[in-house]
């Protein structure tokens, strides 16, 4: 393994530089998934381009009044401890949290995880429950792109050669709305996901009946996967513990898990119906409880 | 690829190297500069005992490119106590028969150190402390000590902070 | 040996004092192996096995030799076909004509950086042909398929029995089991698996080797037995022992898996070649497809009882797996059967304990080595027997238990028994009243005894004539802090402060001969042999005292630092320096050994430990939650209460217990090395779950003192016991929480989920 290291410092200079490149180059942001990935002999790039400094690629939480935008390379712990995010974004800090240990969560990007592209990747479940918009930076200008059809299965998003991922944007949710991360692995700490589920919820005034809801699955895919079928049940149905079933044995039917060392794809399907369930259970107590 | 010249402040001294691009953090404290108080184990982000801070946060060096760190304070098990004027963490460490083999204890301290320094004004409990260390593994202690050394090294932060102003 | 004349006054021993290495482990000075480095060393790394069974069809190594920058490649052709191994010499440096498992050692290769290193041993041109291979223990015992097909030619202890794949056989019999069997009330019969547990010390395998102009090798490593490795590399390097010479700098823990030769034998072949000096350190990977880990086991345990829970014999067999080399498999096909025979009145016995090689990686022994997979199976299977009649688990192992001066299941007398106070203290701990406290949620304990590993040792005592004395012993600090315990016995024999010991570290060159940090025994073997160093240093005072004075040593005291007779005192200071005018200065040599007790030979069949040193009783007890839905475990509360006989100082020994507890956390919950078709999956830190300070509970420590006889002020063994109980105690407990039977470690979520549901349906 041996490459060049580039330190530009803006993001034009970055997607210059990595037009002049081409393919044998990456970028790196905090670097924990590339450079591990590089040790195993995964990825094998010549340059390494270096995006953590760029003066105009953004690390920051902040809140417009059309909700909010994290800038890719904005890292975990901050998310973790953000103050806006402890009531109904909770699923934020819940999934960031549990994205390796603190010295990972201090330096890894988020713009990193998503790019990233593991089926396994927890965060990327919470910003699919949201709804997330992509902000790509390219050499012709910017664009979006939902994170939805972004990424496009293991290690494959959409972006194009050159582009860099510059912010995550998402809507702020409806009144009576909250949402919950729930992530099954072997321990409780450093973990990579057996299962994770993401879910935001929305219930009429009475708290009683399910307006909307949106649930994302991650490990039992190619991709994390929104449980479209459960979603659209769910819509009109009293919000008790029958519906959280149903749109749980309605999510597992969507997920394909393979059976690995971390588990077999039985335990897997098995654990979507019960973490959905309960993600929908703890949303509805969110609510009731704000 | 060829070397090319590395500036790196270390514990507030600057280090001039030439760095192989690909050399990580981890590699140059150890085997260009010399400094072993940093540890080597996974070198995948497991097991945390090669944590240094960066600019005052816990990160992994094993993971962290060394030209990655240019520009930043890097501050390492050696730059936060001597023998004759330990940092609180490592006396209480002492104190509390946190130490054991002591392979992961540089990275653990500096673990803590983060930590703590997050919020200053504020004693973890005893969950929180283990949240925050579940990044470093401990085989011999069972982490129980550990978690002790911590907790009472946040007390006396505390209390010196109290009585600090009314001096 | 002088130790009744020296008796704990509390003021040194005993007390709750800083290890004596704390500063420089927590300011980073303290140097590890895997620190230690030589000008101009270059970096060895080793090419291991792809192909868990296949023939060598070629090597070579001409394209890595060829490489700038390499300096030297070694294949089994390069050096001589030697053997080593414990009581089976099976061996090679390298594989020979065949590769016997994924992970084993084709090649080395020395340059002069760890990169060019590793892009040599991609050079390496190998062929290798698939052989069928066998992975089960119980399969290879058919012998259908040979892992050593040459298994007559090896040198072995001549007490083992073998037979093909089966590399010992070792029985433990008392009575008439078969009898007791035919008339008993009830008759249990069940089968348990452990699995493959890396002992997971944080610093990796580092060894540094040099030669001198001499010829004579140097080697720093992190080895836990020096003088073992001192003696296997002058066999694979063809030197006496005097010209191999040892040296430890610190070592990042090893709790067994440091035991035997890791990578010293590489880093010195490759020295050798070279005239350089050579590092070797094991990366993640090869940790975990080829180190030494935790045997894995299948026991059959059947036991009869009559109506009251009494027992009546027990009948079992247990498989220990030993991977392709027998290692310490044999030993612990021995140890084993004290283990499933418990600390109980069993009333007959008819055990059997076997050794067994596969195609998988070599095993050995890691902390209390075949403890936790026997008790496993007696421990779990109590709770099965006093479910089945209705007694409460705790009632049963009381009406069963061993009292003081009963026999063991070797004949031998047993003495300070305590496991009735450690079973009710940690029941009591526990909340054992309330055993199921809610749905989902229950309390399980476990009790065993265990040995502490005789061996002898020596140390060398020097007194400066500032007044503080020296310890020089070949044991080796693991970081239990032992050392630290044997200086406060030292200090406080000596009528010292601990300020006043220093201990200097290991070389095979110039320290005593210690048998090693193994088996629960440095704080005792070398305290004791500290005690027998004090009372010879004592004896030189007084003479040098009465000299002095012109007096007679009678009635002399040595207190606070001084000998006194009568009004007269004289510093211990002053005697040391006049020690060096005409004396020599002040030195004494102590030793110790720990012989087992008597036991009646009839009793046993091959068994490599036939009797016990100075025993150790112990219970723990846990309380936990189980989410019957993922099946997810959470432990609430975790006691242990143990019998330590004299805590040197209770700090490090409550640190021996909890963490000792953790790692049984691990093999119970969630460690293990997995194979597929003799592939490991999970060889990085990643897919290998030690656990994390989030998986453990908040461990709450007894420390029962039932004086021994043999050890320091009554000490006995600490180390190893307390990861013995917490697969069976947990198992306990989750069946109290759910009703479901664990029979197979590591008592995974995923196979929690399987129990319960497969008892519903």
């Amino acid at each position: 393994m041996s490459f060049d290291l580039h330190r530009p410092n803006t993001m034009a200079e970055a997607i210059g530089l990595a037009a002049r490149l081409g393919p044998a180059a990456r970028y790196i942001a905090g670097g924990t998934d590339l450079v591990v990935q590089i040790n195993r002999g995964r990825a094998t790039p010549q340059h390494v381009i270096d995006i953590s400094h760029l003066a105009d690629l953004r690390h920051d939480i902040v809140q417009t009044a059309d909700g909010f935008s994290l800038g890719a390379l904005t890292r975990y712990r901050n998310i973790e401890r953000h103050p806006a995010f402890q009531d109904a974004l909770k699923l934020l800090p819940e999934a960031a949290s549990v994205v390796g240990g603190v010295q990972v969560r201090n330096i890894a990007s988020i713009g990193g995880n998503i790019i990233n592209a593991s089926p396994a990747a927890d965060f990327v479940p919470a910003l699919l429950a949201l709804d997330a918009e992509l902000d790509i930076q390219g050499a012709a200008g910017r664009r979006s792109e939902s994170l939805r059809d972004f990424i496009l299965g293991p290690g494959k998003t959409g972006l194009q050669a050159g582009e860099i991922l510059a912010a995550v944007r998402f809507k702020p949710l409806p009144a009576h709305s909250a949402t919950a991360f729930l992530k099954e692995g072997r321990r409780k700490a450093m973990e990579i996901s057996v299962v994770c589920v993401a879910a935001s919820l929305t219930l009429d005034a009475s708290g009683k009946t399910c307006l909307a809801a949106r649930i994302a699955v991650g490990a039992v895919a190619p991709k994390a996967y929104r449980a479209a079928a459960a979603e659209a049940a769910l819509a009109g149905l009293p919000a008790d513990t029958a519906s959280f079933r149903l749109a749980g044995q309605l999510a597992a039917e969507q997920a394909a898990p393979i059976s690995d060392v971390r588990a077999s794809a039985e335990h897997r399907h098995h654990l979507v119906s019960v973490l959905v369930q309960r993600a929908l259970e703890t949303c509805r107590q969110r609510i009731a409880g704000a | 690829m060829s070397r090319r010249l590395l500036e790196l402040t270390i514990n507030g001294e600057t280090h001039q190297l030439l760095a192989e691009p690909h050399w990580t953090l981890l590699h140059v404290l150890r085997n260009q500069i010399g400094m072993m108080g940093t540890k080597e184990n996974c070198l995948e982000a497991e097991c945390g005992v090669c944590t240094v801070l960066l600019d005052g946060r816990a990160v992994n060096s094993c993971l962290l490119l060394a030209g990655q760190a240019e520009g930043h304070q890097i501050t390492t098990i050696e730059g936060l106590g001597t023998p004759e004027n330990l940092d609180p963490l490592q006396q209480a460490f002492i104190e509390c028969g946190a130490v054991q083999c002591g392979y992961c204890i540089p990275g653990m301290i500096l673990t803590a150190k983060s930590f703590l320094d997050e919020n200053p004004g504020h004693v973890p409990s005893r969950q929180e402390i283990r949240e925050a260390v579940a990044g470093t593994l401990c085989r011999c202690t069972g982490y129980g000590k550990i978690v002790d050394a911590i907790s009472v090294s946040a007390e006396r932060r505390l209390a010196k902070q109290h009585k600090e102003p009314a001096a | 040996m002088n130790a009744e004349a020296f008796r704990a006054t509390g003021r040194v021993a005993g007390k709750r004092l800083p290890r004596m290495d704390g500063i420089g482990k927590v300011i980073g000075k303290h140097v590890y192996a895997a620190d230690f480095t030589l000008p101009g060393m270059l970096y060895g790394r080793v090419l291991r096995s792809n192909k868990p069974h296949a023939r060598i069809v070629k090597i070579d190594t001409s394209r890595a030799k060829a490489m700038p920058g390499v300096r030297t490649v070694i294949t089994a052709a390069d050096i001589p076909a030697v053997r080593y191994g414990q009581a089976v010499r099976d061996a090679p440096v390298f594989a020979l004509d065949r590769v016997l498992f994924y992970g084993h050692a084709i090649a080395a290769v020395a340059a002069t950086t760890l990169e060019i290193a590793e892009q040599a041993l991609a050079a390496i041109d190998v062929e290798l042909e698939d052989l069928p291979a066998v992975y089960d223990p119980e399969e290879a015992l058919t012998n259908a398929i040979l892992v050593h097909p040459d298994w007559q030619d090896f040198k072995v202890l001549p007490i083992l029995v073998r037979d093909g794949n089966m590399t010992a056989r070792t029985r433990m019999i008392t009575g008439d089991a078969d009898a007791a069997f035919a008339n008993a009330y009830r008759v249990y019969e069940h089968r348990f698996k452990t699995a493959l547990q890396h002992p997971g010390y944080t610093e990796p395998r580092a060894s540094v080797a040099d030669w001198d102009a001499n010829g004579n090798v140097t080697v720093w490593t992190n080895t836990q037995l020096p003088f073992d490795t001192q003696t296997t590399l002058s066999e694979i390097l063809d030197l006496p022992v005097s010209r191999v010479r040892v040296i430890v700098p610190g070592i990042g823990g090893g709790f067994g898996g440091k035991l035997r030769i890791g990578v010293e034998h590489y880093a010195a072949l490759l020295a050798r070649n070279t005239a350089r000096p050579v590092r070797v350190l094991s990366t993640s990977e090869e940790e975990l497809i080829a180190a030494t880990p935790r045997q894995s086991a299948v026991v059959h345990l059947k036991t009869a009882v009559d109506r009251d829970g009494k027992l009546l014999g027990r009948q079992g067999r247990i498989i220990v797996d030993c991977g392709a080399f027998a290692g310490s498999g044999p030993a612990m096909a021995s140890v084993s059967l004290q283990v499933l025979a418990g600390p109980y009145r069993n009333g007959t016995l008819a055990l059997e304990g076997i050794a067994v090689y596969t195609n998988k990686v070599p095993a050995g022994s890691f902390r209390a080595p075949a403890g936790p997979m026997a008790n496993f199976a007696v421990e779990s299977q109590m709770d099965i027997i006093a479910e089945d009649l209705g007694i409460d688990p705790l009632e049963l192992r009381l009406r069963n238990i061993v009292h003081e001066g009963d026999k063991g299941p070797s004949g031998e007398e047993l003495k300070s028994v305590s496991v009735e106070e450690c079973l009710r203290k940690a029941a009591a701990a526990i909340g054992w009243h309330d055993r199921k406290p809610a749905p989902g949620r229950g309390k399980g304990i476990a009790c065993s005894w265990w040995m502490t590993t005789g061996g002898s040792s020596g140390v060398y005592v020097k007194i400066d004539p500032d007044g503080t004395a020296t310890l020089v012993s070949g044991a080796v600090e693991i970081g239990t802090a032992a050392l630290t315990g044997a200086s406060q016995v030292l200090a406080e024999a000596l009528s010292l402060d601990l300020d006043d010991i220093k201990v200097a570290g290991v070389d095979t060159q110039t320290s005593p001969y210690d048998y090693g940090a193994q088996g629960s025994r440095t704080a005792f073997s070398v305290g004791n042999a500290c005690l027998a160093a004090a009372a010879d240093l004592r004896q030189q005072l007084f003479e040098l005292a009465a000299k002095q004075w012109n007096i007679t040593t009678d009635g002399m005291e040595l207190r606070d630092k001084q000998v006194i007779a009568g009004n007269k005192t004289i510093a211990i200071a002053e005697l040391a320096r006049l020690s060096r005018l005409s004396g020599g200065g002040l030195i004494a040599h102590g030793t110790a050994n720990s012989p087992g007790p008597a036991f009646d030979p009839g009793r046993v069949e091959n068994h490599m430990l036939p009797a016990w040193n100075t025993p150790s009783f112990h219970a723990q007890a846990a309380d936990l939650s189980v989410d019957s839905e993922t099946g997810a475990v959470s432990i609430n509360r975790y006691v242990v209460a143990q019998d330590v006989g004299f805590a040197i100082n209770p700090t490090y020994i409550e640190g021996q217990i909890e963490g000792g507890v953790s790692q049984g956390i691990g093999q119970a919950l969630s460690e293990e090395i997995v194979y597929q078709n003799g592939r490991v999956m999970n060889a990085n830190l990643t897919d290998y779950k030690m656990p994390t300070a989030m998986d453990v509970p908040e461990i709450e420590c007894i420390l029962v003192q039932s004086a021994s006889a043999a050890g320091p002020f009554g000490a006995k063994g600490v180390g190893e016991p307390p990861c013995i109980h917490p697969p069976a105690a947990l198992a306990n407990a989750i069946a109290a929480a759910t009703g479901a039977r664990m029979h197979s470690l590591p008592m995974t979520a995923e196979k929690i989920v399987k129990e319960l549901r497969s008892a519903r349906e």
